[in-house]
């Protein structure tokens, strides 16, 4: 339906909102578990990111991986951590740690924006054309990538090896 | 019409239908809190000590095993939707992939089953 | 014509009726989106106590309302609205309260991908099925949140519980669904449901069947697989300090997992809306789909309950191994050209 198309600034900014917001309470929420749900909710905006750049695959895996495995690690982590941890560090004195971040946010903001204003007409379109359509995706992983794809293996059976010796080592 | 705007208008259209379920009733229920009411159920008996502290770590490897199996089943859905039209020689990397993760897997196993805990 | 934004009344009479007649609308709202989907779910919630009470040598619900208690959903969703809301002593207001609104937002968010029939479907998404399990892979952490901010211990290890089950079940879950995949070639359902006219999934990947039906069980905490709810041991698991109206929307979310998963199982395995024409295809579809929860209803007064280290330990060995070979067999399958008679 032509009616209702939204767009497209609309969905930027949107989704914007939700990821910086997200991020900033993730950083500065008084309990750590506030924190991780506002970590979930950014992390599904980068995801209506991905969606927004015609990469609806990418957008289900960063759902599926980050929000589905990863924040559960995180919250099963500050569960672990004893109250008494998370309060001291509550109580320390914030000594302007957020104010330098928003200072060198705002000040890199004018960077970017001062180096767009001044290349005019000159700067390169935002997205290289030809999205890749699910159904190709893995033949080129696996055609195009191979090595990637067995060290990225490598990579993960490492990782988990040494987390189960880890594990089996503390107790 | 885009598929994605139709998820996001039926998310909508559930979080304004069921959201009253949840807030209605807080505006209808008595609001003083009452230490013996909201005592945290415990069969009875007064509760003691903190209610957050107490936690399994017997089942932590799982979690880590679930992470990393989560990634192995993302790619694995990449390759299994063109596997019909592609040649076998192409598959090789990703079987190669699965032979190189099962070596995790089976050392996972083997503690599985010869550890009482886990 | 219909013109946007509309001026004069006939204008906004013909735009409100050219969007309730529109596919989109009679899909979001109708079927099968809400009113459906609430019709189905309060349906399943009588059937499962009726079938229950069958099984276990008695009635179940009989007097609400016409033949067999039919209304009694509705009787007890407006008792539990009515209840108090009790709030545990120092629990996580916010969050206790939020939670259960998003356990409902993610289990029914994937029903706009599940097609009922050909074109009855809210949104045909390319990468359907991966949606659908990266909404179902947010329950468990959700569950855990919810099971925090309740501040008791009897929820805090039942959400543990059922934090890991789920977590060990998924996997297998998703590799099954990998065989599927495999033999139709595309993550779309809809595409998935056609490339089963011929013959229904359930035949080539009969032992990916097998542990899809087991991992959904144990995804939707039914018994065998109900621990978290173990009623000697944890009173109610992780819903235990829940009361009233947040009781009545996590039940309603659980009922819809179910509901779900079935239709999923439906899609997946036995063929979708496919059947002889004598019935609508979507009519097919509630069909098997309601079959699938018969039998995922009557474990339930059959089996004793699985002790979870036991249950953890067959989640990730047994399941997974039984769903990796299917995946291999699938592989030998598609290439020996068995299934090419049917258009596989």
């Amino acid at each position: 339906m032509a009616l209702i198309d939204i767009p497209p600034d609309l969905t930027f900014v949107a989704l914007a909102a939700v990821t910086i917001i997200g991020a900033i309470l993730a950083l500065q929420a008084r309990e750590l578990i506030y924190g991780a749900v506002a970590l979930a909710i950014s992390f599904i905006g980068v995801a209506g990111f991905f969606v927004s750049l015609d990469a609806p695959y990418l957008a289900m895996l960063q759902i599926a991986i980050y929000v589905g495995a990863i924040v559960v690690l995180i919250l099963f982590t500050i569960m672990l951590v004893r109250r008494e941890v998370g309060e001291e560090a509550k109580d320390s004195p914030q000594s302007g740690e957020g104010s330098v971040g928003l200072w060198l946010a705002g000040l890199l903001s004018l960077a970017i924006s001062g180096v767009a204003a001044l290349a005019g007409p000159n700067m390169p379109s935002t997205l290289p054309s030809g999205s890749l359509p699910v159904s190709e995706l893995g033949p080129t992983l696996a055609t195009q990538y191979p090595i990637p794809l067995i060290i990225l293996a490598l990579l993960m059976s490492a990782t988990l090896i040494g987390a189960l010796v880890l594990a089996k080592v503390e107790r | 019409m885009n598929p994605w705007l139709a998820i996001v208008i039926w998310g909508v259209i559930i979080v304004l239908l069921t959201g009253p379920m949840i807030t209605l009733p807080i505006f209808w229920s008595r609001r003083k809190p009452d230490p013996f009411r909201d005592m945290p159920f415990e069969s009875g008996q007064v509760p003691q000590g903190e209610a957050r502290h107490r936690l399994v770590m017997q089942y932590y490897p799982y979690l880590l095993m679930f992470v990393v199996f989560d990634v192995v089943a993302m790619f694995l859905f990449a390759w299994g939707i063109s596997f019909t039209t592609m040649p076998l020689d192409s598959s090789f990397p990703v079987i190669l992939f699965l032979i190189l993760l099962a070596a995790p897997l089976g050392y996972a196993l083997h503690l599985a089953v010869r550890k009482e805990n886990w | 014509m219909v013109v946007f934004p509309p001026t004069t009344p006939q204008e906004v009479i013909a735009l409100i009726l050219y969007i309730i007649t529109s596919h989109t609308f009679i899909t979001i709202i109708i079927f099968p989106g809400f009113i459906h989907l609430t019709l189905v779910v309060m349906f399943l919630t009588w059937y499962e106590r009726k079938l229950l009470a069958r099984i276990q040598l008695r009635i179940g619900p009989l007097y609400a309302g016409g033949p067999g208690g039919i209304l009694q959903p509705i009787a007890d969703g407006v008792k539990l609205i009515f209840k108090e809301v009790m709030i545990p002593y120092k629990a996580d207001k916010p969050l206790f309260l939020a939670m259960p609104l998003m356990l409902v937002l993610f289990a029914a968010l994937p029903f706009a991908v599940i097609p009922f029939g050909q074109h009855w479907v809210i949104a045909n998404l390319e990468v359907g099925l991966v949606f659908l399990f990266a909404m179902t892979s947010l329950f468990p952490s959700m569950i855990l949140i919810f099971a925090w901010a309740s501040n008791s211990k009897f929820p805090f290890l039942g959400g543990l519980r059922s934090l890991f089950q789920q977590v060990a079940y998924e996997i297998p879950m998703w590799v099954a669904a990998l065989s599927v995949v495999m033999l139709a070639g595309s993550l779309n359902l809809t595409n998935i449901v056609e490339a089963q006219s011929k013959i229904w999934f359930i035949v080539p990947a009969f032992l990916s069947f097998i542990v899809f039906f087991i991992a959904i069980m144990a995804e939707l905490e039914r018994l065998p697989f109900d621990l978290p709810e173990a009623e000697p041991e944890l009173v109610a698991g992780w819903f235990t300090e829940s009361s009233g109206a947040v009781f009545m929307v996590i039940f309603l979310g659980l009922y819809m997992k179910v509901y779900l998963m079935s239709s999923l199982v439906t899609v997946l395995f036995l063929g979708g809306w496919w059947g002889p024409a004598f019935l609508p295809q979507p009519v097919w579809f509630i069909i098997k789909t309601l079959i699938v929860a018969t039998f995922m209803i009557i474990p339930r007064g059959v089996y004793p309950r699985l002790r979870v280290d036991m249950l953890i330990k067959t989640g990730w060995t047994r399941l997974l191994i039984i769903a990796l070979a299917n995946v291999f067999l699938t592989i030998l399958l598609i290439h020996s050209g068995i299934l090419s008679a049917w258009g596989i």
